[in-house]
């Protein structure tokens, strides 16, 4: 009979919790409910509430291959080489430099053209901290291309943390192919 | 079960919900009651069937989550259980009590068009009494709803702490080709997409106090944060500052925003108001700083900064303005989320290129480890209740959304199959 009690003493806590919260909904006037204690209550109309979300239903939209490339800002540059990153930094590896004085040079001929710079991570670590990061690559990026004389106005910045991969998979040459600095012609 | 019973007792009188939930979070499944949940009965001949077994499914899927029952398998059912009997005069209580059974649900329904009613009942088989019932109104495709509405009062009734089954979640995902914005129930049914944006949507947060959520989309161009209004579908832009506007998150009475921006020239924590205007910088210092989580009292905020080196936890009283370090071991650690009754913090540790949950107590003791095995685990958030959690795997390839206990038993998986879906929300009460 120990066992038994539990149930009996959870409904004494019932109605002290009710009685603690004050609690003044109405009872019931449900004709079933009407021989039954008062810890009958009556709720609100549950319909109520669910309605009214002006969305529109969920389907199974075809997927379109085509929108990975990016926001539609213009495209990914040929004369304008992505450089790359090691993991959680963004250094500028002698490499990297080496393509940035490329970049630099291509865009102290070109004056008019404006380029935006994506920094771009791999899926390792969380998506917050590596927008972050992404950020950081590519102000770097900036940066330096400054430094090497391209006026900075004719460059902005945008982070994509791990949003878009250049390459799907989950193994370091995807990684590293992933961390880097992408640059459009805007 | 006499030590329960007498421990109930003793915090019937002094102090209902908190110790009572320690229970459930210490120990579930250690003492479950044997409880029989009846299929729901029409109350008239005639009636679709499809409501009772939505009704049956849902009872018993929120149930079994909250681990502190097990069930009386409805093979084993008798006569009592095919007989409408909505009254305590009326149930065969003998029967259930042969079964083993302590609790029972019985129910019964009405649809006349599309109108729904739903009677349930909860009745402790021990002393023959009701212990709670409800009565429902409202259309046919809200019987899930109504069901979760009930396994919240039948949480209540024993454990004198509501439930957290009538919520939404919010998360992300890609069906579309793109990710874009999604509410679901906490069982994962009933899917609405939220937003159109045809980029990039990421990081949900609900408001604490309205049925409103907030996110970051790259629709403008750049990563700004935006506010929308669930039921009316209003949307604004509430912060575009230039560079990142990301991880936003409601202050707990929802009057204010902490989120990063990066307009200064290096990711930051600040407060802003709801309606995007400058309130506070919080943090000065050369590090990332990220994900923003606030505390119960919003006296202070944990947040991911790698200004020692790598990703860590720290902890920043928002008045003095001083930082602690919270997580000590590991070297990625990221996402934290403090519980609502703020007594510990998940977050997420990589470790070997994979993720896993861990809970810690904000003065940086007692940390455990909730998650093992395959996938990586991410962005953990609590229930409303502070008794589960929801986060993200991608166990089996495709990220997806599961739900566990906050100790890390009962994980389950809720969101549709079929694209990668990421950053649970849990909404506050709805």
């Amino acid at each position: 009979m120990k066992k038994l009690s539990i149930v009996h003493l959870t409904l004494f806590l019932a109605l002290a919790v009710l009685l603690v919260s004050g609690c003044a909904k109405k009872p019931a006037p449900t004709p079933t409910a009407a021989s039954e204690t008062p810890v009958v209550v009556s709720e609100r109309p549950v319909g109520q509430d669910v309605r009214g979300i002006d969305e529109r239903p969920v389907t199974e939209g075809q997927i379109s291959e085509q929108d990975t490339a990016g926001l539609g800002m213009g495209q990914a540059s040929a004369d304008l080489q992505p450089i790359f990153f090691e993991f959680d930094q963004y250094t500028l590896s002698p490499q990297a430099r080496q393509t940035l004085a490329d970049n630099a040079a291509f865009l102290r001929s070109r004056s008019t053209v404006n380029v935006l710079i994506e920094g771009h991570c791999d899926e390792r670590g969380s998506d917050e901290y590596n927008l972050a990061l992404g950020e950081r690559r590519a102000r770097a990026t900036r940066d330096y291309l400054a430094s090497l004389g391209v006026a900075p106005e004719r460059l902005s910045i945008i982070s994509y943390g791990e949003e878009r991969p250049l390459e799907q998979g989950s193994n370091e040459a995807a990684y590293a192919k992933n961390r880097r600095a992408e640059f459009r012609i805007r | 079960m006499m030590r329960l019973s007498l421990l109930l007792f003793s915090l019937a009188i002094f102090c209902p919900s908190l110790t009572l939930a320690q229970i459930e979070i210490r120990a579930p499944g250690q003492q479950t009651l044997p409880l029989a949940v009846v299929p729901f009965l029409p109350l008239e001949p005639g009636m679709p069937t499809e409501v009772a077994r939505e009704v049956q499914e849902v009872l018993t899927g929120d149930l079994d989550l909250a681990g502190l029952f097990s069930f009386v398998a409805p093979a084993a059912f008798l006569s009592d259980a095919r007989r409408l009997g909505l009254t305590s005069t009326e149930v065969d209580f003998a029967q259930w009590r042969m079964l083993g059974a302590e609790a029972v649900i019985k129910g019964g329904f009405s649809v006349k068009g599309n109108d729904l009613v739903l009677e349930a009942r909860l009745y402790d088989v021990v002393s023959r009494r009701l212990l709670t019932g409800r009565r429902y109104l409202g259309k046919v495709e809200d019987a899930r709803r109504m069901a979760h509405s009930f396994a919240d009062q039948v949480m209540k009734s024993l454990t004198g702490e509501d439930g957290p089954f009538n919520t939404r979640i919010a998360f992300i995902s890609n069906r579309t080709g793109h990710k874009e914005l999604y509410l679901m129930d906490v069982d994962g049914h009933q899917p609405i997409r939220l937003t159109d944006h045809r980029s990039i949507v990421l990081n949900p947060d609900f408001s604490p106090v309205s049925k409103d959520v907030i996110f970051t989309s790259y629709k403008g161009g750049n990563t700004d944060l935006y506010r929308k209004e669930i039921y009316s579908g209003r949307e604004a832009k509430i912060s575009s500052r230039a560079g990142l506007n990301i991880a936003g998150r409601y202050r707990p009475d929802g009057r204010e925003i902490a989120l990063t921006l990066s307009h200064e020239g290096n990711s930051e924590l600040y407060l802003i108001g709801t309606d995007g205007q400058m309130h506070k910088r919080l943090t000065d210092n050369w590090g990332i700083d990220v994900d923003p989580s606030w505390s119960t009292r919003s006296d202070e905020i944990a947040f991911v900064s790698d200004r020692q080196g790598n990703p860590q936890v720290f902890i920043q009283d928002i008045l003095k303005g001083t930082v602690r370090r919270l997580t000590a071991t590991g070297r990625y650690n990221a996402t934290p989320a403090w519980s609502p009754k703020g007594d510990r913090i998940a977050f997420s540790r990589q470790e070997g290129g994979q993720f896993d949950l861990y809970t810690i107590r904000p003065d940086g003791s007692d940390e455990r480890r909730l998650t093992f095995g395959p996938g990586s685990k991410e962005h953990p958030r609590w229930s409303p209740d502070g008794r589960f959690l929801v986060y993200s795997s991608d166990l089996g390839g495709k990220k997806a959304i599961y739900v566990m206990r906050a100790d890390g038993t009962g994980s389950r998986r809720i969101s549709p199959p079929g694209s990668d879906c990421s950053h649970p929300a849990w909404s506050g009460k709805w």
